[in-house]
């Protein structure tokens, strides 16, 4: 294990490729593209969050100058899809069930004549009651958001009941009786409100057929998840259809998935011309079935006088939204949460996904973490104030370490979650050094590594230079900048030296793309492989020109050379030369699966929600919060953190994503929730009244390391670190807002007016000091 | 749609006699029509490039700030930041860079959102309008010109070409504090200005006035008894009770009306103590929200 500390300024220079087209704005992004012919689309959504369609007459738009096409169910193919339950068709269909519903699609000459044509569709509704609360979708009176869910068509293991679309529960021992021996029994609630990704680029689509085949630009950060969907919908073969994405304007989950691809494919075969769509703001809040989950975790916790945890019980409700989006394995995910890193002989964790009448939710970074860490996390201060200990003596007695048991049963190999907590405690100082109305709190975290196959090709040319072919996506995170660094290692080359060609279903093996912290840990794992092979072959040649044995050639500054005889070498440049007029240098590689440890205590939807926490990745956050008293504006003024991440390849990436990780998760702490109606329907979908982190927000940051090579994860001991620093920090600001109102905030997202709210209530709940 | 890029005052005027609306910036224009609130108007005059409106004129008795002065240059414009010190802090709050760019003071006050951040200062430094006409200027009080949210008694052909404001006397000293969630992009939930005058330790004249509290900029009425005092925590607290008593605010996604009510008292107790101290010579730089308390840098 080795702590990893350095500055910004010692960090070594590395060369995101796509930055320079970025920044000058040369590059190009979905919305930029325009093929001759191209009409645009507009998408007719109901706006009205459950009711039952009585007409839907398209004639009038059908009819308007300019339009060339107007496409609903009518005109798709019979699909019900999404994975786990299939519930959904890409066009209403008699019911709708959320505001952004698409009811038809628009082709038309301009966006203005496409937006007045969905406009101009009758559609008139019977409205049914709309669900919206999560507490009251579960009573048994409430109205079913799927009354004929017993038709679809279901993958897996699923536990269901009425508006219950999952359920899944993790049980170690025996958790009442456990609870009955504890001295001290503290239960608290904590409910989070919906949030967003919010990416910088409302996502576009173009499509073009030529013949059968269908070539589809798209701001997908999953662009085999997305081939695959449109696959599905319109029932197509795999090689009719190719995403190609160009530059993507950020993602943090809300891009993944299957989205509306298949929409304006449908459309532009109807119109027979190319289509694009480009969302507005408001379009890109409202109707992606991505956004982040809303949540009540009620958790009971019994410690002993010393503050040894003994038991823990909770239940929780998570808003599914109105149709599967990839929710099924959250309440395995939120579970794991609740339960936390550490050690807790006995578990009783009954987690709900539940149907409601409003936008599906999906994986939006850490989908489930910061929600259940911040509940989590808040209580465990409460049960060291109920025993008197501080939050950081209690964390230190109860956290899992190496050789532990986890909650379902698996035993940790070297981790090194107590090392990060006292790295970010010792970081951010002595409480007594803090000024009026600050304080500082304390949040560990956990998340899962999700090991998939991943492909990659790699090639080395002519004159040396190196091509690494991989479905990985970059998502604005550059994390497939490392897999440059990764084939250049391999190949002792520099990273310069290696192009990513990437982004294109056409042109690259099946992989992930950019979800679930995978593009190092399972794009990588294909990639060192693939350069791997390249390398060998080099040996090979270089042996026989320079009369030693292919196992003693090192590949290092450009060239190949004899172990021990540095001087005995031969550039590499050189060898390719040779290749390129005979055996070409060709690596293809497909990285096995790590094998998953044996668990127990799941049921529910596969085990994905659990296996995956195979390479756990650990994390604490410290953050330093001053208040304002009179408002309860809340201020994070500094953010220490240290993370077990595994072997770290590229320290300057890494960096940047801890930073992005923690402002995200400010954000989601302080000022990012999701409002609705009464009526179902999001209230504040716009950047204005959905108040995103700005950099003059940001706080100061430290970052460290702790690494340990972590075995059978990702390439060279590594683990992923995407949604990692998005875990903690909300707990964290949570502990430190507790601390200096004297009150808990027991709703996500703690907003000035919250704060104050509860600073005016007069008697201490425990737990805040 | 037509648009004529005017390079004179008299352009300007010319064009709205037959017609046309002015655009300066568009922060609010082009952004409410992309935002579907109100289609751009067909006939527009452009008055971003006429010189004339971009100057800050120091005279014997008043100020007279062009309208086309940006908010880039009000933070930054060394008569505002020393005279009108309340203005210059509450332009340094508006958006962005890019918003502060572009965005005009006579778009501001035109516009005549009761969420203005600019507006509360002009009320409470005694600024009045300068309407022009091809007949003619006149001159309106900031009462007179704010009817309604988004609404002014402007005629259609009137060009907001300066806001003129009294030079305070000696010891005078102004401010605009804003309640605000996040420190960039952000739009006031409440805010609050002040101008004091100061005979001595005592106050010898104070203003204040509201921000998104009430259909327009509200100014607080009966803070006659702080005059003759030297501005502790009682008379902090009557300007609290005061805004808060006075203030009409609404329920909406930004806060409730409790919390706005409460706040209003906050901004407006905060908003003269800075006054105060820039009357007594103290040093507080632009904007109050950066300098002082939770928003501050350090």
């Amino acid at each position: 294990m080795t702590v990893t500390e350095v500055t910004a300024e010692e960090l070594p220079p590395f060369v995101r490729a796509d930055g320079p087209d970025k920044v000058t704005g040369s590059g190009r992004y979905t919305a930029d593209l325009t093929l001759t012919g191209m009409l645009h689309a507009a998408f007719r959504y109901a706006d009205v969050s459950h009711a039952r369609i009585t007409k839907l007459d398209v004639s009038a738009a059908r009819e308007m100058p300019g339009v060339l096409a107007v496409i609903t169910d009518a005109d798709v193919p019979d699909v019900h899809y999404t994975p786990v339950i299939a519930d959904r068709t890409l066009f209403a269909r008699d019911v709708v069930r959320f505001e952004g519903e698409i009811l038809a699609a628009v082709a038309a000459t301009t966006p203005e004549i496409a937006r007045a044509a969905a406009a101009a569709i009758v559609f008139e509704f019977e409205p049914l009651p709309v669900v919206s609360d999560l507490e009251a979708a579960m009573a048994d009176s409430a109205p079913l958001v799927h009354e004929n869910w017993d038709g679809y068509e279901i993958s897996g293991d699923t536990i269901r009941d009425r508006n219950v679309a999952t359920f899944s529960a993790l049980t170690k021992g025996d958790a009442a009786a456990a609870m009955a021996s504890a001295d001290v029994v503290v239960s608290s609630r904590y409910v989070a409100d919906a949030s967003h990704a919010a990416p910088i680029e409302p996502r576009a689509i173009v499509a073009q057929w030529e013949g059968n085949k269908v070539t589809i630009w798209t701001s997908t950060q999953v662009p085999y998840d997305a081939r695959d969907g449109v696959c599905e919908t319109l029932q197509l073969p795999s090689n009719q259809v190719r995403i190609i994405v160009p530059h993507l304007g950020g993602g943090f989950g809300g891009k993944c998935g299957f989205h509306f691809e298949a929409h304006i494919a449908a459309l532009a075969k109807a119109a027979k011309r190319p289509v694009k769509l480009v969302f507005s703001r408001y379009e890109e809040f409202m109707a992606p079935d991505r956004r982040r989950e809303g949540m009540i975790v009620d958790i009971t916790t019994g410690v002993t006088t010393d503050g040894t945890i003994v038991a823990r019980e909770a239940w929780l409700a998570i808003d599914n939204g109105a149709y599967m989006a990839d929710a099924a394995f959250f309440p395995q995910l939120a579970a794991m949460h609740v339960a936390g890193p550490y050690k807790i002989p006995a578990l009783q964790i009954d987690a709900n996904l539940v149907y409601t009448n409003h936008q599906p939710s999906g994986s939006v970074r850490a989908p489930t973490a910061p929600q259940g860490c911040w509940a989590v996390e808040s209580h465990t201060d409460e049960l060291a104030a109920a025993v008197g200990m501080t939050p950081v003596d209690f964390r230190r007695k109860n956290l899992v370490a190496t050789g532990d048991e986890g909650p379902v049963g698996q035993t940790y190999d070297e981790i090194g979650l107590l090392e990060c907590l006292e790295l970010a405690v010792t970081s951010a100082g002595d409480e007594s050094a803090l000024g009026e109305n600050e304080a500082l709190g304390v949040a560990v975290g956990w998340w899962p590594s999700f090991a998939v196959p991943a492909g990659a090709y790699a090639k080395m040319q002519g004159d040396g230079s190196v091509q690494v072919i991989t479905g990985a996506q970059e998502c604005g995170t550059g994390a497939v900048m490392t897999l440059r660094q990764i084939a250049a290692d391999e190949l002792g080359i520099e990273p310069t030296s290696v192009e990513l060609v990437y982004q294109d279903t056409a042109a690259a093996p099946q992989g992930p793309g950019a979800t679930g912290s995978q593009t190092l840990l399972n794009h990588g794992r294909a990639v060192e492989r693939a350069a791997r092979e390249i390398a060998q072959q080099l040996k090979e040649l270089a042996a026989d020109r320079l009369e030693a044995a292919p196992a003693d050639i090192v590949l290092s500054g450009g060239v190949a050379a004899v172990t021990g005889t540095p001087a005995v070498s031969i550039p590499l440049s050189e060898l390719a030369a040779e290749a390129a007029g005979g055996d070409l240098l060709l690596g293809s590689a497909s990285a096995p699966v790590p094998e998953y440890p044996t668990l127990q205590g799941s049921q529910c939807v596969g085990d994905q929600g659990v296996a995956s926490w195979l390479a756990p990745q650990f994390s604490c956050h410290v953050a330093k919060v001053r208040i304002d008293p009179d408002t309860g504006v809340a201020r994070v003024l500094e953010v220490h953190a240290a993370h077990d991440n595994g072997t770290i390849i590229n320290p300057i990436g890494a960096h940047g994503q801890v930073e992005g990780g923690i402002l995200m998760g400010i954000g989601q702490a302080l000022t990012e929730g999701t409002q609705y109606g009464e009526d179902g329907k999001q209230r504040n979908a716009a950047m204005l009244e959905y108040k995103l982190q700005t950099i003059a927000d940001a706080p100061a940051i430290t970052t460290q390391f702790v690494e340990i090579f972590t075995p059978d994860a990702g390439p060279r001991g590594s683990k992923g670190l995407a949604e990692a620093p998005n875990v903690a920090t909300a707990a964290a600001v949570s502990n430190a807002i507790a601390k200096v109102a004297g009150q808990r905030v027991r709703q996500l997202p703690m907003t000035a007016e919250r704060v104050w709210t509860a600073m005016q209530s007069s008697s201490d709940e425990g737990g805040a000091a | 749609m037509s648009m004529t890029i005017a390079s004179s005052v008299d352009e300007v005027l010319a064009a709205m006699a037959a017609g046309a609306q002015p655009i300066a910036g568009g922060t609010d224009l082009v952004v409410g029509a992309r935002a579907g609130k109100a289609p751009l108007p067909e006939v527009l005059v452009a008055v971003d490039r006429v010189p004339e409106l971009a100057t800050v004129e120091v005279g014997d008795t008043s100020t007279r700030i062009g309208s086309g002065v940006t908010h880039a240059q009000l933070m930054e414009d060394v008569a505002v930041v020393h005279r009108f010190t309340a203005i210059a802090d509450a332009a340094a709050l508006v958006g962005s860079p890019a918003t502060r760019n572009v965005g005009t003071l006579g778009g501001n006050v035109m516009n005549g959102s009761p969420a203005m951040d600019t507006g509360a200062p002009l009320v409470v430094l005694g600024a009045e309008a300068e309407l022009t006409t091809t007949n003619g200027s006149r001159r309106v009080s900031m009462n007179e010109l704010w009817v309604g949210p988004g609404r002014t008694s402007a005629a259609a052909d009137e060009f907001c070409t300066a806001l003129v404001i009294p030079n305070p006397p000696a010891a005078s000293g102004s401010a605009y504090v804003r309640l605000e969630y996040r420190r960039a992009m952000e739009i006031a939930v409440v805010g609050a200005a002040a101008a004091v005058t100061l005979d001595g330790d005592s106050i010898a004249s104070v203003r204040v006035a509201l921000t998104a509290v009430a259909p327009t900029i509200l100014e607080v009425a009966g803070l006659d008894a702080l005059v003759g005092t030297s501005y502790h925590e009682p008379e902090m607290e009557l300007v609290a009770t005061a805004a808060g008593e006075q203030a009409t605010p609404i329920s909406d996604l930004r806060a409730s009306d409790a919390y706005r009510r409460h706040t209003i008292g906050v901004m407006a107790r905060r908003a003269v103590e800075a006054a105060v101290r820039r009357a007594q010579g103290e040093q507080i730089s632009v904007p109050v929200n950066r300098a002082l308390g939770i928003g501050a840098a350090s």
